[in-house]
């Protein structure tokens, strides 16, 4: 009777066994995000023993990834379900590269279009009127910066903001205040990779209404001079040495952690970094807001990570339904995910009182009102064609090799010649 | 015996069936289909509308086509003649030596040539980065303004080629001394006794007897380096890529980042010929040089 009894339990692991559905899941977030993210996929599993596991591997971001997944579609070797850039999507539509999320989809996962923003809704709608994205957060640009050197400079204001965050020549001058008080680099800044300072210089077009992308033609009218006037603030700063120079971004990072540079500008996915070291006691006192409104109204750049699944993946019904159960938990989850610093896109989440006495992202989250997206194209989007054309006249730009104008004319010229 | 010449020819055929089908598997049927793939209007994957030779004509105004050209031939010019002299020289050097000292400053020349290039780019960034390299701060000590080497387009290219250099000259070393031992000792043994001077000796001796392997080394090293690729993609990372863009990296960027796989088949095919057209003018100039010798 027992040997019937075992074989029987056995039989029952066996299937339960077999029952159990891999979800193969690509993504790019290698930074302190990513460690957050494997926790996730972790406790995922956990709770998950049996029926569903998720089997993660982390690639390298920008071009390595994206070029990955194009050919993993095109040989049938595809994840069942990844992270992407709703800036790319228009791009990954227009290739081919992403199963429709559909209706059905939609249901099963518990989510509907409600759940989310209108403008990050939007921003996974391809031009066919389909679906192609669930989006997991909202990740902009904020200012860093150092509360300490600030404080002991006299700069911040009671609430513990740094001053003159209202115009240019606020915050021009609580840079040069930082330098007469002999801080080596008041804003540590990415002068050296003109890929990510077009978020910083996006984020100021936009602060003049500015578009880069009008009916299908770039720069039209006066959104020429907006670039320029954005480019010229930057290169301000540069002559005169109120920021950091030719510094990559790994340097960048350094230099603020270290404490060489005052403030830093860069994108909300660091915090995890600043809170790990801080935790160790390695850090001193920070803290991130909202960009200063160098012109005429806050803006700040945006784009969004989003769940996809690729063209030909997980079409098995049973591979399918494990890998929106995967989705949909993630996104249920994702207050975890915002102490990455991330905003969630799943406002239930951005609701709870918990999210909302979450520091720092109570401080920066105002600017979701703010937020500006890619224009919608397929050149567009993280490490695209338009990210790559501006880069290239940015750097020298910054760095105080080239006139502003001069980099204007040149960008027009090339993106219109895409 | 009777020789079956017919049978001897089967097997041999055999023999070589299996490389000849793997080589036109994996070279000869890719390359075939770059040229197709060049006229067409094809994205990264799959093949595209027919366009002629537009994706040529295109690379005429193509102001990155220009710079990548440009690069190209200003790292090939930085490198191949400097990095063979640089062996040559390093080679006669080891050459003098002899025994376990021989073999050891052999061994801390070749050491560099095994490195993977991500390694070397580590290391060098570790050195030369503008906020945290070692020589920066050894700049700041001796009171020089730093440098960010590999920011600036002056000094990317020159710096790329003397890495290189550092890194893959332990090859060219090791082509040297095999050449310079394979020269009889009895020449120099002759030119001695004759009170040749050291100079005379080099110049009669060492240098023509050396000359068919300083050609093999120049070809070897031009056909290589108008191949660059890995170093600046590396150095030139979180940087400003599309300034040091040298040829077979605007292939990358053209199929992978602008998914245009038809205009970069048609650089490839450009490049292609380069390559051949260049490797061919070397080798009769070699020649040339040889039997002027």
């Amino acid at each position: 009777m027992r040997y019937v009894a075992g074989l029987a339990l056995g039989a029952m692991l066996a299937t339960a066994a077999q029952a159990e559905e891999t979800v193969v899941w690509w993504d790019f977030l290698a930074g302190g995000d990513g460690v957050r993210m494997k926790q996730m996929i972790s406790e995922f599993n956990e709770s998950h023993a049996g029926e569903v596991a998720i089997d993660a591997t982390t690639l390298e971001w920008g071009v390595p990834f994206y070029s990955k997944v194009q050919t993993s579609v095109a040989v049938g070797e595809a994840p069942d379900v990844m992270t992407y850039h709703a800036s790319r999507i228009p791009l990954a539509v227009k290739q081919g590269l992403l199963s429709e999320i559909t209706a059905e989809d939609w249901e099963a996962m518990g989510l509907s279009e409600g759940d989310f923003a209108p403008s990050i809704w939007e921003s996974v709608q391809g031009s066919d009127g389909k679906t192609y994205g669930v989006p997991l957060d909202t990740h902009p640009i904020v200012l860093y910066y150092n509360k300490d050197v600030l404080g002991e400079a006299g700069l911040l204001t009671e609430d513990g903001r740094p001053m003159g965050m209202d115009s240019r020549e606020g915050f021009t001058e609580t840079l040069t205040k930082l330098k007469e008080a002999g801080v080596k680099f008041p804003l540590g800044s990415v002068t050296a990779d003109g890929n990510f300072m077009f978020r910083t210089i996006y984020s100021l077009m936009g602060q003049q209404d500015g578009e880069l992308m009008t009916d299908g033609e770039f720069l039209v009218g006066d959104n020429a001079a907006k670039l320029e006037n954005a480019l010229a603030v930057l290169q301000e700063w540069t002559n005169e040495g109120l920021q950091s120079t030719y510094t990559d971004y790994p340097a960048t990072v350094a230099l603020f952690t270290s404490g060489e540079a005052a403030m830093m500008i860069n994108g909300v996915w660091e915090v995890p970094t600043m809170t790990d070291l801080h935790a160790e006691g390695k850090l001193f006192e920070w803290g991130a807001v909202e960009l200063p409104v160098i012109f005429d109204h806050p803006a700040t750049y945006s784009d969004s990570h989003v769940f996809a699944i690729p063209a030909g993946s997980a079409e098995d019904p049973a591979k399918r339904a494990a890998v929106l159960e995967v989705i949909g938990s993630i996104l249920k989850g994702s207050l975890f995910w915002a102490t990455a610093g991330h905003i969630p896109a799943y406002q239930p989440v951005t609701e709870t009182d918990e999210y909302k006495q979450m520091e720092p992202n109570a401080t920066y989250s105002p600017l979701t009102a703010n937020m500006i997206y890619d224009p919608k194209t397929p050149l567009a989007g993280v490490a695209g064609p338009i990210f790559d054309v501006m880069s290239t006249y940015f750097v020298p730009t910054l760095n105080g090799e080239m006139e502003p104008s001069e980099a204007v004319e040149e960008i027009t010229y090339e993106l219109n010649d895409m | 015996m009777i020789r079956n010449s017919r049978k001897e020819s089967l097997i041999a055929y055999a023999l070589i069936a299996p490389f000849v089908a793997i080589y036109g598997l994996i070279f000869i049927y890719p390359t075939i289909d770059m040229f197709i793939l060049s006229f067409q209007d094809a994205p990264l994957i799959g093949s595209g509308d027919w366009v002629g030779s537009d994706n040529y004509t295109r690379l005429g105004r193509d102001r990155r086509f220009g710079t990548a050209a440009w690069n190209t031939a200003y790292f090939v010019a930085l490198s191949v003649l400097p990095g063979t002299l640089v062996a040559l020289g390093i080679a006669l050097g080891v050459s003098r030596l002899s025994g376990r000292l021989q073999a050891l400053v052999l061994a801390l020349f070749f050491l560099p040539y095994i490195l993977p290039v991500s390694v070397v780019f580590r290391l060098w960034d570790w050195t030369l980065n503008f906020q945290f390299g070692i020589a920066m701060h050894l700049f700041d000590w001796v009171g020089i303004d730093r440098v960010p080497i590999f920011k600036v387009t002056a000094w990317f290219m020159p710096a790329v080629a003397f890495v290189t250099i550092w890194w893959t000259c332990g090859f060219s070393i090791l082509l040297f001394l095999a050449g310079l031992r394979a020269i009889p000792q009895e020449i120099y043994e002759a030119a001695a006794l004759d009170n040749t001077s050291r100079w005379r000796t080099f110049r009669r001796i060492t240098w023509p007897l050396l000359w068919p392997v300083t050609a093999l080394v120049l070809t070897i090293q031009l056909i290589l380096q108008l191949k660059i690729f890995d170093q600046v993609y590396l150095f030139s990372q979180g940087g400003r890529p599309n300034d040091n863009l040298v040829m077979v990296y605007y292939i990358f960027q053209r199929a992978f980042v602008n998914d245009h796989g038809g205009r970069a088949a048609a650089i490839a095919v450009v490049l292609f010929f380069v390559v051949i057209i260049v490797s061919v003018l070397n080798f009769q100039l070699m020649r040339f040089a040889e039997r002027r010798q």
